[in-house]
C-alpha cells in the first residue's frame, strides 16, 4: 500500500469504548461514506493514478454503455422515444468538464478513482443543497444516481478487494452501518474500531454477534489511521494501538494467542445455567444473522429470546423480503429452537436501524415512527410477516414480541391484525398454526409503569434494556458525547426492573430479558439478583454468563442487590458489585475486582 | 457574438432534464455558448451539463446567452426557442 510511506514506527495510542472483547492484530482497511455508500479511501502513487484514470475512464465507457442499452430497451419494449433522464445521464458520462474534474481529482490529490466520483459529486451535490428552490434541491438525485452507477462498476471490477491487502484486516470507519455489514467479508475481519458508537451502536452489537473484537467511541480514528496501517485493537481494554512498535506489537500477540485459548469453553456447552444452590436459569440466544442460527447448539443456547426481523431488510432496500422468504427463515428458525422455542420480534425498523423508503427522515427518529408505530401504518408488510411466521409456526414453537409499545391500544390494534390474519389463512385453507403467543416488549418507561396492565392482555413480556436505558435515562447511545450516561446499573433501571419482576410474578406471566446488559457477565448477575430468570444475550457470551451463574450463590446475590437497591448512584452500585462478588464467586469474579 | 437575455419559465426550473436538451440543442452548434445567472453572476459554458446544472437556476430566474461563432445567430434563436417553450416540459409522456 502506498502509505508504508508516512508509517512512522511509534504507538499512537487512543481510548475509546470496549464494545467486544478479544485482541486484533492487523492492518488498517478504512471506510469512509458519503450518504448511504461506504467505500475506501486510498491514496495512490504517481504511477498508480494513471492507473486509476485508466480504471475511471473504462468505468465511465461501461456506464455509457449500460445507459444505451437501457434506452434501447425502453425503446423497444416500452416504447418510450425519449428518455430524457437517461439523456441527462449520458450527457453528464460524456461531459468534457465532468470527466476533466475527475481526472485531476485522481492526478492532483493522488486517490483512487472512487473517491474521486464521490468527491467530484459531494461538491456538485454541496451546491445543489444551498439552492432556495425546494424542487431543484430534491435534484441532487441525479448526480447520486450517476455517482453511484460508477461506483458500482469500479467496485464491480478490479477493485481495491479485500485480498489485495494482508489477510489481516481491521476495519476502520466512522460508524458501521447495517447496511455495511452485509457487504463486509467476514472471514477476512479481524476487528472494528469506530469513531463514533456507546457500547450499545449497532456496530458494538454486531461486533459482538459476530465476536470480532471492537473499540467504539474512538472520536477520531479515521483521521489519524491509513489503510495499510498496523494496528492493535484490544477490545477488553476499549483501546487502540496505531502503528505499534515491534515489542508492543510482540506482546499483544502473544496476549491475543493466550486469549483465543481461554475464550472457548467448550465443556459449559452441555451444562445447565444452574446456580450453586441449585436455582435455574434459562440463557437464550439473541439472533439477527442467519448464520448464527447454526452456532446456537454450540454455545448451548435453550432457544432464540430474540430474532431481530428487520435484519431481513439488510441491504435490500427498497425491495421487502417477501413471505415465502420470510417463511423460509422463520422455519429455519423453528427448526434450529426446537423444543425451547423461538421469539420473533416484528420489524423494528426506524430509529437507528433501517427506514423504510416513502417516509420524509425525522428530526428525531428515536422518537419517531417506528418498530410497531411503523408496522400499525404500514399495514400491508406486518400482515406479510404475519402470514409468514403463522405459516412457519407448523411445530408450534413461534412467538412474536411486539416492540416499542406505550399504548394499550398499540397493543390492542396488533392484536386484531393478528387475529384477521389467523382468520384469513383459515378461510383460504392455508397450512398454519395459529397457536401463537404474543409478547410485549417493554422498552419504554410508559410500558413499564403500566406493566401490570399489559400483563393481563398479553401472553408475556419481554424486557429489551437497551431502549429501555436509552429511553429513562433520556440518552442517545450512539453519540459518543454522552455515552457515559448510558448507565445499566443507574438506580433508576434496577427499580424499573424490580417492578417489571413483582409486576410479572403477580400476574404470572412469563418474563424474560434480553439486551446488551445480560452479555456483561457482572450485570447479568445483577439481573438474576433482581429477579430475572431468563436471559436471551449474543450466542458468543452465552458460555461466559453461564460460568458466573454457576459460580453463585442465588440467596447471597439476592441479598447483595436487596442491598444495591438502597444505593444512589451507577457508580456505587458497581462498586458494591466489584467488592462483594468476587468474594462471593472467586472462582469466576477473582479476575474481575481489578476492573474498576 | 449574440447576447440575449431570457427568463426561465418552466415551473421545475433547470433541472436535468431541461439541462439535458439546453446541452443536446447546444452542442448542435459550433459557436461556443455561455449562459450567466443575472442574479448570482454565476456563469456555465451551456456544452457542459454539470456546469449548466451547477446553475442549478429555479423558475424565475434571468439568464444571459451568449454565443460567439459561425452560427451563433442560428444557435441563439434555437437556445432562446426552447427555454420560451418551457423545454416542452407540458408534455406528458416519455419522461422517465
Amino acid at each position: 500500500m502506498a502509505s508504508s510511506s508516512v508509517t512512522r514506527s511509534r504507538d499512537l495510542r487512543l481510548q475509546g469504548v470496549a464494545a467486544s472483547p478479544g485482541i486484533a492484530v492487523g492492518r488498517v482497511l478504512r471506510l469512509d461514506e458519503r450518504g448511504r455508500h461506504q467505500f475506501y479511501y486510498i491514496g495512490v502513487s504517481a504511477a498508480q493514478a494513471r492507473m486509476e484514470v485508466r480504471r475511471l475512464r473504462e468505468a465511465l465507457e461501461e456506464a455509457r454503455n449500460q445507459l444505451r442499452d437501457i434506452k434501447v430497451r425502453l425503446a423497444d419494449e416500452l416504447g418510450f422515444k425519449h428518455s430524457f433522464i437517461l439523456d441527462a445521464h449520458l450527457l453528464m458520462l460524456e461531459d468534457s468538464r465532468f470527466i476533466q474534474e475527475l481526472e485531476s481529482e485522481i492526478r492532483t490529490r493522488r486517490v483512487n478513482a472512487e473517491w474521486a466520483v464521490r468527491s467530484v459529486a459531494d461538491r456538485a451535490i454541496a451546491v445543489y443543497k444551498q439552492v432556495s428552490d425546494p424542487y431543484l434541491r430534491e435534484r441532487t438525485s441525479d448526480l447520486e444516481d450517476v455517482a453511484t452507477r460508477l461506483l458500482t462498476i469500479l467496485s464491480g471490477h478490479d477493485k481495491f478487494d479485500l485480498s489485495k491487502l494482508d489477510q489481516d484486516v481491521i476495519i476502520v470507519a466512522k460508524n458501521i452501518w447495517p447496511s455495511t455489514v452485509a457487504e463486509l467479508d467476514f472471514g477476512h475481519v479481524l476487528g472494528f474500531a469506530t469513531n463514533t458508537g456507546g457500547l450499545t451502536a449497532h456496530s458494538a452489537i454486531i461486533a459482538r454477534s459476530l465476536n470480532i473484537p471492537a473499540v467504539v467511541g474512538l472520536h477520531d480514528v479515521t483521521r489519524v489511521a491509513k489503510t495499510g496501517n498496523l494496528i492493535v485493537v484490544d477490545g477488553a481494554a476499549g483501546e487502540v494501538i496505531l502503528r505499534p512498535t515491534k515489542s508492543v506489537l510482540k506482546s499483544y500477540i502473544q496476549k491475543r494467542d493466550n486469549d483465543r485459548s481461554n475464550r472457548h469453553d467448550d465443556a459449559v456447552g452441555s451444562q445447565a445455567a444452574e446456580t450453586i444452590d441449585g436455582v435455574r436459569m434459562t440463557l437464550r440466544a439473541n439472533v439477527e444473522l442467519p448464520t448464527e442460527i447454526d452456532s446456537l447448539a454450540l454455545f448451548g443456547a435453550e432457544g432464540i429470546g430474540l430474532y431481530r426481523s428487520e435484519f431481513l431488510f439488510l441491504n435490500r432496500l427498497p425491495d421487502l423480503p417477501g413471505e415465502e422468504e420470510q417463511y423460509e427463515v422463520y422455519r429455519k428458525l423453528a427448526d434450529a429452537a426446537g423444543e425451547f422455542g423461538a421469539n420473533i420480534r416484528v420489524f423494528d425498523l426506524g430509529g437507528d436501524k433501517l427506514t423504510l423508503g416513502g417516509f420524509e427522515a425525522e428530526q428525531n427518529p428515536a422518537l419517531g415512527l417506528r418498530a410497531i408505530r411503523l408496522s400499525l401504518r404500514v399495514e400491508h408488510i406486518f400482515r406479510t410477516q404475519l402470514r409468514a411466521i403463522l405459516r412457519a409456526n407448523l411445530r408450534g414453537n413461534l412467538r412474536v414480541v411486539l416492540p416499542l409499545i406505550c399504548t394499550i391500544t398499540e397493543l390492542r390494534e396488533a392484536k386484531r391484525i393478528i387475529a384477521e390474519v389467523k382468520q384469513e389463512l383459515a378461510d383460504a385453507q392455508v397450512e398454519h398454526n395459529a397457536h401463537l403467543p404474543i409478547g410485549v416488549m417493554i422498552e419504554v418507561p410508559a410500558a413499564a409503569l403500566m406493566a401490570d396492565l399489559f400483563a393481563r392482555e398479553a401472553d408475556f413480556l419481554s424486557v429489551g434494556t437497551n431502549d429501555l436505558i436509552q429511553y429513562i435515562l433520556a440518552v442517545d447511545r450512539a453519540n459518543e458525547n454522552v455515552a457515559y450516561l448510558y448507565q445499566p446499573l443507574h438506580p433508576a433501571i434496577l427499580r424499573t426492573i424490580g417492578h417489571l419482576v413483582r409486576v410479572a410474578e403477580a400476574a404470572q406471566v412469563p418474563l424474560e430479558l434480553c439486551g446488551e446488559m445480560a452479555a456483561d457477565p457482572l450485570q447479568a448477575i445483577a439481573l438474576i439478583g433482581l429477579g430475572i430468570r431468563t436471559l436471551s444475550l449474543v450466542p458468543g457470551s452465552i458460555p461466559l454468563v453461564k460460568n458466573a451463574i454457576r459460580s453463585i450463590e442465588y440467596d447471597r446475590v439476592k441479598s447483595l442487590m436487596k442491598e444495591a437497591m438502597k444505593l444512589k448512584s451507577s457508580a456505587e452500585v458497581e462498586e458494591l458489585l466489584v467488592r462483594e462478588l468476587p468474594q462471593q464467586a472467586p472462582r469466576f469474579f477473582a479476575a474481575w475486582s481489578s476492573r474498576a | 457574438m449574440q447576447e440575449r437575455k431570457i427568463t426561465i419559465s418552466n415551473r421545475l426550473g433547470l433541472h436535468a432534464r431541461a439541462a439535458a436538451q439546453l446541452v443536446r440543442r447546444a452542442s448542435q452548434f459550433t459557436s461556443s455558448v455561455h449562459l450567466i445567472r443575472e442574479d448570482t453572476g454565476d456563469e456555465a459554458d451551456g456544452k457542459s451539463i454539470l456546469s449548466v446544472l451547477l446553475l442549478a437556476a429555479p423558475c424565475g430566474t434571468c439568464l444571459i446567452i451568449k454565443t460567439d461563432g459561425e452560427d451563433d445567430e442560428r444557435a441563439i434563436s434555437a437556445l432562446a426557442e426552447l427555454v420560451e417553450h418551457k423545454f416542452g416540459e407540458e408534455i406528458p409522456d416519455g419522461v422517465f
